[in-house]
């Protein structure tokens, strides 16, 4: 039942419904009153936030000692992006909903263009020779980055407008699945399976929320099942990242050696770690430990309880976007915590699942933590895209709540 | 529906999802956690082994005998020559000077090395460790040092070794042993104790980065201490050892003794061995190393493999330890123990008479009879048995085996340790005596095997084994067990193992042993003894004579080799030691007569007349050995004239004076040598000795008198040594300086005497 469209059936007297349609109907006109921003997103946030760059402390001394001869290289330049994109993300907390939602069809298309690009332009340090960055001088960006957030406000904004023809196949798949393929297109071209595959699910929970049938969901499965194993088996790296995933020791010196050492790093860590700054896997052993692989490390050094303490924190940031996208004052504003809070959700979860091989290898960064300017920047922006909705929540309303649960 | 689609999104996503990775993590942190760090450390630690350090050898004083220090092995890493030296990995601010041909020839200038060959080394960059030079000294491992640090080369390294130094080079060589290029003993002391010597090899584990640097903050390591090697305390006398070998090399060159000689001295009464060596002696230090002589025979041997083949024959032989590896026949030296088992038998008594007329027919049948020769052919008539002791007297001894009969013989042989046993003695490669089977010994069809055995004839032992049941025969009767090893220590100082005395058995008793030490004695010091030689004035010194052909050698080859040798134990009153001196074929080109009493007995003599004082045994001199003793020089050069002449006087020497005046401004000899009595002192007032060269004389045959007035003429000094003085008819036998050498006026020439009035093969 969906509490938001009183038209599709829900003729139960519920005032507070009506005045939140109103609301979403004149929300583009007028300023809303607002509240504080969410506290305890915010909290949570800069939390985790500080644990990730004393990790990347931690994680990269031993590499920018040996090989750049200066420990702390990475950790300053962090340590800069992270303060920079607190302010970026408190600035974007000050915007309205409204704003973001003019802003989501013309980064769309200013994220494919870019996209389009990155082929042609872009420069590659990936280890398979694709092109994915844009080197900007002080720091290197990725446009897959700003695809994502462009997809989620995208999308939010085009459930909104179908919001009524959502079941259909018409209005509820096919515009969606259109821009997906265009995007994961331009995205295979680099190539980049991970963006890829982090696009396409985050654009189906997009369609999930918004209330695709479940019918095309199970198509969509199908299909991008078949496509993927046909990316699997035909593309060579693809199908040897498959192949070090089920047996790392057939090849533990090439394509099985990031897995071997991330399983050696997060096993020596037992219930309690080797203590902070005291991994040895970091000594170059484990490829990437200040960047994709930076929570073996965290394993490695803060052991069983610190590892599940930082997942816990992760789950907890994660629950309370949730939380937010369900109080919001408006669709929109729903659906696009809920897209910014899944997204966090889908590298969190893909980035702990290769580190521990569940899944096969690939690069996956992981929020807050992994070594990178741009990524970084973007996803603290995104948590003050939230934090800019949470504070149109009613204050009242969110009291009330609050003392219900109790 | 969002509402409902964002619970469901948060319960996967939020709580699903992390359940899922929070299973993963426990299997791999908490389930295979020991698994995967075990693996982890295996990669991430290197394993160094510290070495421990070698026990240290000592003589009975304290006296060091083998030592390890510390030396150092310099290699070089290709792999990391390579990696610095290459332009492409060049850390910022750190400068790496690693240039192969730098290092090449740097190292060719401190070590030695061959440039050519370390270039070569270098080509391998996969190798970590390619040895440049082992057990160096710390001042050259220190150049090297400076070399590493003033180019910053990474791929130059020195480790920590060690080296066994033997401050005393060849003395007691076979005893000690030395070790090979790792450090494990190879001969002797230092291989039969390596396990105790050699310790337990600590290892420091180290945590290394992927690229084998040290990780900057360490937070494993794990040290496991070395436990240096225990210290041995020797039975061994280094002062003991030093004048057994200086008279075995006497022995070996006055007698131009063609193969081996040996020589030990034992304390009878506890077993300890106090000096044991061989005449084939090698510096510990550069065990590899032949003499100049035998180099020069293999570089004649055109073959290859045959020169390679003789190289390690002669090393063998070097090496090898003939006081116990080798057996011989004994000869008369085993009369004595005839002797005891006759008496101890009582079948014999003391003053028995035995007849030798010169041989006497032997075997069991009829038919088989032959004649046993006495070595005096003449004979000897009718004598006690203390009389047929004296002359070694073949066809008497013959007759005592007779009389105890085959199998009390052999039943006594095998108690004392001399057959079908080792001694046990705590040296390596002890052989085995050679005797014959019970029972065809006691088969009366071979009767001569008692009668040969009885006069030492004929089966072969051990030299250890031989002075060891000598000593059971004169010390009480008790069968020792020989040792080297007295006391080992651990590295704190505590004593781990002590070796007391040990009583085999009783072989004779204390009174049979006492009459045979008696017996010995007169052998060496009554008129018409066979061992007059070994007489040290002052002391009871007895013993036997000993002088075999080779068995296999004369049925083989017809022709006569021979092995002479001498026992000697003292004091006789109370045996404290005994001393074994085996020569193995002399020539007769030595001019002196071939017998142990002849070639052995005086080198006896001397040892027994060096140790014996060291060992506090107070000499009691007659009054005319008193006459006839060495004097030391006295130091007359500080007192006016008539102090000298008035301690000379007191001295009993006679003074020649040189020049004018009242002022003694030299003398002739120097303070402190040694010159046989009767010897005339110059002394030069207002003058100096005169600085010119003297040729010395050929003394062989002359008498003491004779031998003292020739120098005397020529400016020269006579010191004797060998059989006393007081034997009529003792005769220089040989002299340390050779006839023909020079020597400054007034130097002091040591003679060997020799009593040549009762000449035999005894």
């Amino acid at each position: 039942m969906d509490s938001y469209s009183p038209s599709e059936g829900n003729t139960g007297a519920q005032p507070e419904y009506a005045a939140r349609e109103l609301r979403d109907r004149t929300a583009e006109s007028r300023a809303v009153q607002r509240g504080p921003i969410d506290l305890p997103f915010l909290l949570l946030t800069l939390l985790i936030l500080t644990i990730g760059v004393i990790m990347v402390l931690s994680a990269s001394f031993a590499r920018a000692y040996y090989k750049e001869n200066d420990a702390t290289k990475y950790f300053v330049r962090q340590l800069f992006f992270a303060v920079a994109g607190v302010a970026l993300m408190l600035v974007a907390s000050r915007f309205n909903s409204s704003f973001y939602r003019r802003m989501a069809m013309p980064l769309l298309m200013v994220s494919l263009f870019l996209l389009a690009l990155v082929p042609f332009f872009g420069t590659g340090k990936s280890q398979v020779g694709a092109n994915r960055w844009f080197d900007l001088g002080i720091t290197q960006f990725q446009p897959s980055e700003i695809a994502k957030v462009a997809i989620v406000l995208a999308f939010a904004h085009m459930i909104c407008i179908y919001k009524n023809q959502m079941g259909t196949f018409k209005y509820g798949v096919v515009p969606f699945a259109l821009i997906l393929i265009v995007t994961v297109a331009l995205l295979m071209l680099e190539p980049h399976i991970s963006a890829s595959v982090i696009v396409i699910a985050l654009g189906a929970i997009m369609m999930f929320a918004g209330g695709t049938r479940w019918q095309y969901f199970a198509v969509g499965i199908v299909v991008v099942g078949l496509v993927g194993y046909l990316v699997v088996t035909k593309m060579a790296y693809a199908s040897s990242r498959i192949t070090a995933w089920l047996d790392p020791w057939s090849d533990p010196l090439d394509s099985g050696l990031q897995t071997i050492q991330s399983l050696y790093a997060i096993g020596s860590g037992g219930l309690l770690g080797v203590g902070l700054g005291q991994s040895r896997q970091k000594y170059m052993y484990l490829p990437e430990e200040h960047n994709d692989f930076i929570f073996p490390i965290a394993c490695e050094e803060l052991g069983f309880v610190g590892a599940m303490l930082i997942l816990v924190l992760f789950a907890l940031l994660i629950i309370r976007g949730y939380w937010l996208a369900i109080h919001s004052r408006d669709r929109f504003g729903a659906l696009v915590i809920v897209g910014i809070t899944s997204k966090l959700a889908i590298q969190v979860f893909l980035n702990v699942a290769v580190v521990t091989n569940l899944v096969p290898c690939t690069g996956i960064s992981l929020p807050f933590f992994s070594y990178g300017g741009t990524a970084l920047l973007v996803q603290l922006v995104e948590m003050g895209i939230v934090l800019a909705i949470s504070r149109e929540i009613p204050l009242r309303k969110r009291k009330n709540e609050e003392n219900g649960e109790k | 529906m969002i509402l409902r689609r964002t619970l469901v999104l948060a319960v996967v996503c939020g709580i699903v999802a992390f359940s899922v990775l929070a299973v993963q993590l426990y299997n791999i942190m908490i389930r295979d956690h020991d698994f995967y760090e075990e693996k982890a450390i295996r990669q991430q630690t290197r394993t160094v082994a510290v070495a421990a350090s070698r026990g240290t050898i000592y003589d009975t004083n304290g006296r060091t005998l083998a030592k390890s220090a510390t030396a150092y092995t310099v290699f070089i890493s290709p792999y990391e020559i390579q990696l610095y030296s290459t332009k492409e990995y060049k850390p910022k601010e750190i400068h790496y000077g690693d240039d192969p041909e730098l290092i090449a020839s740097g190292l060719e200038r401190i070590l030695g090395a061959d440039h050519d060959k370390l270039l070569e080394q270098m080509k391998d960059t996969k190798s970590w460790y390619k040895t440049v030079a082992t057990k160096i000294e710390a001042d050259l491992a220190d150049e090297v040092r400076a070399f590493i640090d003033e180019y910053n080369l990474a791929g130059v390294h020195i480790e920590e070794d060690s080296k066994r130094y033997y401050p005393n080079g060849d003395l007691a060589c076979h005893v000690i042993g030395f070790v090979g290029t790792e450090n494990y003993g190879l001969e002797g002391i230092e291989a039969l104790y390596d396990e105790r010597l050699e310790g337990t090899n600590g290892s420091v584990v180290r945590l290394v980065a992927q690229n084998g640097t040290e990780m900057l903050f360490e937070n494993y390591q794990n040290y496991n201490d070395a436990i240096d090697g225990n210290d041995l305390t020797l039975t061994l006398d280094c002062n003991i050892q030093a004048i057994a070998e200086k008279y075995l090399q006497q022995a070996m060159e006055a007698n131009y003794i063609q193969n081996g000689g040996c020589v030990i001295v034992m304390n009878v009464k506890t077993g300890e061995i106090l000096a044991l060596a061989n005449a084939n002696s090698y510096d510990l230090n550069d065990p590899w190393a032949l003499p100049e002589e035998v180099q020069e025979q293999l570089a004649l041997i055109p073959d290859e493999e045959e020169r390679s083949a003789a190289r390690t024959a002669a090393l063998m032989a070097q090496w090898r330890n003939m006081a116990v590896s080798d057996t011989y026949e004994p000869g008369s030296v085993f009369k004595i123990i005839t002797m005891a088992i006759g008496l101890e038998e009582g079948v014999v008594k003391e003053n028995d008479n035995f007849y030798c007329g010169g041989k006497i027919p032997v075997g069991g049948i009829p038919g088989r009879i032959t004649d046993l020769n006495c070595w005096k052919h003449a004979g000897h008539g009718n004598q006690t048995l203390r009389e047929a002791a004296m002359h070694s007297c073949n066809v008497a001894f013959a007759n005592i085996g007779m009389k105890i009969g085959a199998e009390k013989y052999d039943e006594y042989v095998e108690a004392f340790g001399l057959m079908r046993s080792k001694t046990g003695v705590d040296l390596s490669g002890e052989a085995a005596s050679q005797w014959w089977d019970k029972k065809y010994f006691e088969d009366p069809n071979n009767m001569s095997s008692l009668t040969s055995a009885a006069f030492g004839q004929t089966f072969n032992v051990t030299p250890i084994g031989m002075i060891t049941a000598v000593s059971a025969a004169v010390n009480g009767g008790y069968l020792m067990e020989p040792y080297i090893v007295k006391e080992v220590r651990n590295e704190d100082g505590e004593v781990v193992y002590s070796k007391e005395p040990t009583v085999v058995r009783q072989v004779i008793s204390e009174e049979t042993s006492a009459l045979v030490a008696d017996i010995l004695e007169s052998v060496v010091g009554d008129k018409g003894g066979t061992g007059s030689n070994a007489y040290v004035p002052g002391y009871r010194v007895g013993g036997k004579t000993g002088t075999t052909t080779k068995t296999t050698i004369e049925v083989a080859e017809n022709r006569k080799e021979y092995m002479v040798s001498f026992c000697g134990v003292a004091p006789c009153d109370d045996p404290e030691i005994a001393v074994l001196l085996v020569l193995d074929n002399p020539s007769s080109e030595s001019g002196i007569y071939i017998g142990g009493g002849q070639m052995a007995a005086p080198y006896v003599g001397m040892i027994m007349s060096e140790v014996l004082p060291y060992l506090g045994v107070q000499p009691i001199y007659t009054a005319e050995e008193e006459a006839l003793l060495d004097v030391t020089v006295p130091r007359l050069t500080n007192l006016d004239l008539l102090s000298a002449r008035l301690k000379a006087q007191e001295m009993g020497i006679t003074l020649r004076e040189v020049g004018e005046g009242d002022e003694i401004t030299a003398q002739l000899p120097s303070p402190g040598a040694q010159i046989a009595a009767g010897s005339q002192m110059i002394i030069y007032l207002g003058q100096s000795a005169p600085q010119e060269e003297v040729t010395v004389p050929d003394l062989t045959g002359m008498t003491v008198n004779q031998a003292r007035n020739v120098l005397q003429n020529l400016g020269l000094f006579l010191d004797t040594a060998g059989a006393s003085p007081a034997i009529s008819g003792v005769k220089v036998a040989s002299q340390i300086i050779d006839s023909g050498q020079t020597v400054p006026y007034g130097a002091v020439i040591q003679v060997t005497l020799v009593d040549s009035s009762n000449l035999g093969r005894y």
